[in-house]
């Protein structure tokens, strides 16, 4: 006990800081490509992960913003790489709460990203998991992105998509659950390189 | 009444021991005080430390891992801090999973070497879950001083690309124009002709129709 002096404030409470609400604090297009990116990884790890997100996001009080998968969709079209692309910007309360969803889905799915990073497994299983995972991304990006777009083209590339597609997948696992919020919210608002 | 509160990842568990303080108006179950902390890591020999020690791990560790969302992984922590956080460079090129994070712990012992720890990605990914857990946990008020996650400048985010990546345009734009200006150079100047020899003066001539009367 002696040596135990250290007490905490009351009123320290680091969990409980308030997002900048500023205007500044609504996503990039850039930040919106990654967003709806990482949901489509999401998608590809999770073969139920459509129908998955609208009851997530039931269970996280977004009953009203995202009540099904066409309004889901929506959002999730101002993606500027999409190829049913809408002009426009969200608002914040919306990109939180696809931010919010897509760390909760990361949390359920991080078993799974855990088995994809981790470099204690054996080295073929880990590459047909790879295989299996960028297989179904392909296809989901073929099937809703535009290949004229050069993100898309990059993606799909064999030399660069497999490093960009890692980059998605670390993402997701550290960005994962509710202390992944501040830290993928912030990355989505990262400044255009 | 001595509280013990775990957070459990696959490869990593952290308990933390504590007391309620309840001179801050804390609840029963709430540690305001820490008197112990002890991070399990699988393959690692087990850390512990006092408070400042684990205030040290998560300020190096979860701006690491902010930078890392962002693909743009930077050393954290001073020489001088107790905890520094680091990339390790691939020996060769590729993206196969490998320890690829370094965790250096200077201990507050005089005439002992730092200790290293190597992670993977999953690693530092259940290190990273289990220190948000604790800092999100409302059972414990500890009062942790941590940088809060903002949005990378532009000239950080440039670090990503590779020095030579970045210099390829201007320098292809150098070249361009120095190949332009040296083919310009060897074209011939026209040759400068003689100036035109000054015309006589002109004289009054007759003219060809007679003048009108």
């Amino acid at each position: 006990m002696a040596d135990v002096t250290i007490t905490a404030p009351a009123e320290a409470a680091v969990e409980d800081q308030p997002l900048p609400s500023s205007p500044a604090a609504r996503l990039s297009r850039r930040g919106l490509e990654r967003l709806d990116l990482m949901l489509l990884s999401v998608e590809a790890l999770d073969l139920n992960g459509g129908e998955a997100m609208v009851w997530m996001a039931s269970q996280l009080g977004f009953g009203s913003l995202f009540p099904n998968r066409v309004e889901l969709w929506k959002r999730r079209c101002y993606n500027p790489l999409r190829l049913a692309c809408r002009r426009g910007v969200l608002s914040e309360a919306e990109t939180d709460a696809l931010i919010s969803l897509l760390c909760a889905m990361a949390e359920r799915l991080y078993p799974m990203l855990r088995q994809l990073l981790s470099a204690a497994e054996p080295e073929p299983v880990t590459q047909q998991r790879w295989q299996l995972f960028r297989s179904r991304l392909d296809e989901l990006v073929r099937e809703r992105l535009n290949p004229r777009r050069g993100g898309v083209q990059k993606l799909l590339d064999p030399q660069e998509g497999p490093r960009l597609q890692r980059q998605l997948v670390q993402g997701l696992a550290l960005g994962s659950g509710r202390g992944g919020f501040d830290r993928l919210k912030a990355s989505l608002m990262d400044a255009a390189a | 009444m001595k509280l013990s509160h775990r957070y459990e990842q696959t490869s990593c568990r952290l308990r933390i021991d504590g007391l309620p303080d309840l001179s801050a108006g804390h609840g029963q179950d709430v540690i305001g005080i820490l008197s112990a902390w002890e991070l399990d890591l699988a393959g690692h020999p087990t850390l512990e430390g006092k408070r400042d020690h684990l205030q040290a791990l998560m300020t190096a560790v979860l701006p690491y891992a902010r930078h890392l969302v962002s693909s743009v992984p930077r050393p954290m922590g001073a020489a001088t801090d107790p905890v520094q956080m680091e990339p390790i460079p691939a020996a060769k090129p590729g993206i196969r999973n490998r320890p690829a994070h370094r965790l250096r712990l200077h201990s507050s012992q005089p005439d002992t070497q730092p200790l290293e720890l190597s992670f993977d990605d999953a690693e530092l990914a259940d290190l990273v879950r289990c220190l948000d857990q604790l800092r999100l946990d409302p059972r414990v008020r500890l009062g942790f001083d941590l940088p809060p996650d903002r949005p990378l400048q532009r000239r950080e985010i440039l670090e990503r690309v590779p020095l030579r990546q970045r210099l390829a345009a201007p320098a292809a734009g150098l070249a361009a124009l120095a190949i332009t200006t040296a083919l310009g150079l060897m074209v011939p100047l026209p040759r400068r002709t003689a100036p035109p020899a000054a015309s006589p003066e002109a004289t009054p001539t007759t003219p060809l129709s007679p003048p009108p009367r």
